[in-house]
């Protein structure tokens, strides 16, 4: 009421009040992000990036990602101290740290807690990520600070799936059981910070957690700020207001935050890979000439350079490039004549014209325009209903399109992709669906293959070949990767050399400050 | 009046339950699956069968329409389906935000929009005249989302007055009467213009009055005249539309909430939307009909207290 009373007088005040705020030493960091408000906070059901990172803060997996790093290759411990494995790679032991406390005074996390963590990943009933973790078939503490992880055949990404990353953080039991679903929104975990304030459709304050095991974090607090508007979080940046902002994901974006002065500008890795999948079970795009011709009537390398070089690169395969396991498979460059004749050959000399259903997200639906004009060039006609984004994204699980433009990246490793893009079993409208659009089921045989495949190099072979049987089948046509892109105050320190991170966002660490 | 009052709130139930019943469909009819957007595009559908489950978008929609209308009778709608936070404690929490935007934003209208279209109207076909209609038309047409990013670039950025975010902790009210400025303008500006023009045409009728010429033939001083026999008759079709346009700016405070960074009901029914979050709108939508509602009600009250000869029956 006091506020309201207040409002109605504040014309006469307000040019009494218009005084900058002063300027002290930084120990709170303010993060612009790009969502509307929060979704859950509980990692297990994280499932939007601006969730994700704030997780990331809070939760700490068995091992981590190197910081400020987004590659398969080199885990470091983070609640396990150490670990071993059998020579069949189907036990693994891991030792946890001691001492190791859940914030708010919910004890040391121990065995148990971990057990529990796995177990509730692992259970699509409390878990988005459940389909990572299947292949493990029992989880169960050996002593106070040792678990035993057994796996019902070896995967390549034992270490990943525990580490810092969807389901892999560890949640402290005695919070998640107490809370229940109030979890989601006072988080209890072992990170570096601490779940502090919630303001609906304005920020997430998380403080210091002063008993961290690497340390007290240097900065007091990280506030996430939700600004959808990207003027506004721009401006916002520009003013001071905040230090951090998830970027407009566009090279002019990255270009006029580059040149603002204190500012850092960056494009992360991973990239993401867009491209148009072909539903390779219906008419006309049954006919594998069909969809080489359209595969070879887009060109990459022109929408590459239309949509900038600093904040995308063009795609060398099915996969990321940044996959461990992806291969440059020299894709051909475009070439209209060949993808007429193509045409011709499989009956339809004058082209055809195709439904699709299309995104009205803008970075989507330029793509598609360029698909489009691609496309017609060859007298291929692409109708495109568009929808808004969340009606596409049923839709297309539905197995309502035929062709379905997608970006995505996964964990990185040539495995997790293929099999959820790839695979038979992934196909969409089945009950194992997931997003295997393009029915594909040319490389069942190699992705399960090198699941199980101790050999490294054997392994990566599989992986090669899966990805070029799947090219060789044109489940789709792989177009160009897009950075993440993110800027900071040159006064911030992060702590690491950032060149990527899974959560799709520069980690806050300890370590992470503001210069003098 | 009593009467009046009872019947229009019986009628007020019978608006409830129609809303209640129409946005309950609505957002069913509307592709999209609240257990997709919990668990994320990776889930398998086994998983998203049993968080459907979970949700309860596993029964048929009559048991799921009765449990709702069973809850909302209890004014008890239940939990964000995307976040698990009871919708009516979101819904507390936003709120007064956008009440307090639109009471601003009509208050500042209102002494802006007046003024200007009876002086508009008094000075007709006269320069002054021109240049009213003129920037009424502009406030009309300008689009929220530009005048907003204009106001940001010149009262933020170049001269540093006010913040760029209108919301966070206020510790003073000079910082809240701050963060609140900005925004409050963008959304007075356009209603400012409607009421121009509203209270232009009006103080027109009324200026052709016989009663206006008679007290301007008895020597009633101009001023005395247009304040004691035309403003206060040409005032109930402002407060008309005034009443109706609460309603308006409500919704369409979207915008201003989405780029000055304020929280408001606008911007929870466009999350809520795009999460097809169904509990959360239902909520809302119990409480933007009240609104209205109540609003409606206040407005014809307010008739009787600006001409007494109007009777409620």
């Amino acid at each position: 009421m006091r506020k309201l009373v207040a409002s109605l007088a504040f014309i006469g005040f307000v040019g009494l009040a218009v005084a900058p705020a002063a300027h002290a030493q930084k120990t709170v960091l303010t993060v612009g992000v790009a969502t509307p408000d929060v979704g859950r906070l509980d990692p297990h059901v994280a499932t939007s990036n601006a969730d994700r990172g704030i997780v990331a803060g809070i939760f700490n997996g068995l091992t981590r990602f190197k910081p400020g790093q987004a590659t398969f290759e080199g885990f470091e411990p983070d609640l396990a101290e150490s670990w071993t494995s059998n020579d069949a790679k189907t036990e693994w032991v891991f030792k946890l740290r001691k001492g190791v406390q859940c914030h708010r005074d919910y004890g040391e996390l121990t065995a148990d807690d971990v057990v529990y963590s796995i177990q509730r990943a692992a259970d699509p009933k409390r878990s988005g990520f459940s389909a990572d973790l299947a292949p493990i078939s029992s989880v169960e503490a050996v002593d106070r600070y040792t678990v035993k992880v057994t796996l019902k055949n070896p995967v390549p990404s034992l270490l990943g799936l525990v580490s810092n990353y969807t389901g892999g953080f560890v949640v402290c039991k005695k919070a998640a059981e107490e809370m229940g679903q109030a979890f989601a929104r006072r988080p209890i975990g072992t990170g570096p910070f601490m779940f502090e304030e919630y303001k609906p459709q304005q920020f997430v304050k998380l403080v210091a957690n002063k008993k961290y095991f690497r340390g007290e974090p240097k900065l007091e607090a990280v506030v996430y700020r939700y600004i959808p508007s990207d003027a506004s979080r721009d401006l916002a940046f520009e003013s001071g207001e905040i230090d951090m902002l998830f970027g407009k994901q566009d090279e002019p974006w990255l270009t006029r935050m580059r040149k603002l002065p204190g500012t850092v500008a960056f494009a992360i890795e991973p990239a993401e890979l867009n491209w148009l999948n072909f539903n390779i079970t219906v008419k006309p795009l049954d006919d594998v000439r069909v969809r080489r011709a359209m595969m070879l009537a887009i060109d990459r390398d022109g929408i590459t350079k239309f949509r900038g070089s600093n904040a995308n690169r063009v795609a060398v395969s099915v996969i990321p490039s940044s996959d461990y396991g992806a291969v440059d498979l020299k894709l051909p460059p475009v070439d209209i004549a060949k993808a007429k004749a193509l045409l011709a050959e499989a009956g339809y000399p004058n082209g055809f014209t195709i439904k699709m259903i299309g995104s009205t997200n803008p970075t989507m639906a330029t793509s598609v325009q360029m698909y489009q004009a691609g496309l017609s060039k060859i007298g291929v006609k692409l109708d495109v209903q568009p929808v808004d984004n969340p009606t596409f994204h049923v839709q297309i699980r539905k197995d309502l399109s035929p062709l379905v433009p997608y970006q995505a990246a996964r964990f990185p490793i040539a495995d997790a992709f293929l099999t959820q893009f790839y695979l038979s079993s992934s196909t969409v409208g089945t009950p194992t669906g997931v997003t295997n659009f393009s029915h594909c089921n040319a490389a069942d045989k190699e992705i399960i293959a090198a699941r199980s495949e101790l050999d490294p190099a054997r392994q990566k072979a599989l992986w090669a070949e899966a990805q070029r049987k799947i090219f060789d089948a044109v489940c789709g046509a792989p177009i160009y990767e897009s950075f993440v892109l993110w800027a900071h105050k040159d006064s911030l320190v992060l702590g690491y050399d950032l060149k990527g991170s899974m959560n799709l966002g520069p980690p806050i660490l300890e370590t992470t400050h503001f210069k003098k | 009046m009593q009467t009046y009052i009872i019947k229009r709130l019986l009628l007020a139930g019978i608006t409830l339950l129609a809303v209640l019943t129409l946005i309950f469909f609505i957002v069913r009819i509307v592709p999209g699956d609240p257990a997709r957007v919990v668990l994320g595009e990776q889930a398998t559908m086994e998983a998203i069968e049993a968080m459907r489950a979970r949700l309860g978008l596993d029964q048929p929609l009559w048991v799921q329409y009765a449990r709702f209308l069973r809850g909302a009778l209890s004014f008890d709608v239940g939990t964000s389906m995307v976040t698990g936070a009871p919708v009516l404690k979101v819904i507390g929490e936003v709120l007064p935000s956008t009440l307090e935007l639109s009471a601003a934003a009509m208050v500042l209208g209102c002494i802006l929009g007046i003024p200007l279209g009876i002086w508009s109207a008094v000075r007709r076909n006269r320069i002054t005249d021109y240049v009213i209609r003129v920037a009424s038309l502009l406030g009309l047409s300008f689009p929220a989302f530009v005048s907003a990013i204009l106001l940001l670039l010149a009262f933020a950025i170049s001269l540093r007055w006010f913040p760029v975010m209108s919301s966070g902790n206020s510790t003073t009210v000079a910082d809240h009467l701050r963060q609140l400025a900005l925004p409050a303008i963008n959304l007075a500006l356009i209603f400012a213009a409607y009421i121009t023009r509203v209270s232009r045409s009006a103080m027109l009728e009324i200026l052709r009055e016989d009663y206006m010429r008679t007290a301007v033939a008895k020597g009633v001083p101009p001023l005395v005249v247009i304040w004691r026999h035309g403003v206060r008759n040409a005032l109930i079709p402002v407060v008309t539309v005034t009443g109706l346009y609460l309603g308006i700016l409500i919704g369409n405070s979207v915008l201003t909430e989405i780029v000055f960074n304020r929280p408001g009901l606008g911007k929870l029914i466009v999350g809520s939307l795009a999460q097809r979050d169904y509990t959360m709108l239902q909520g809302l939508m119990v409480v933007y009909t009240m609104i209205v509602v109540v609003v409606s009600l206040a407005t014809d009250l307010a008739y009787g207290f600006i001409d007494p000869r109007i009777r409620y029956e």
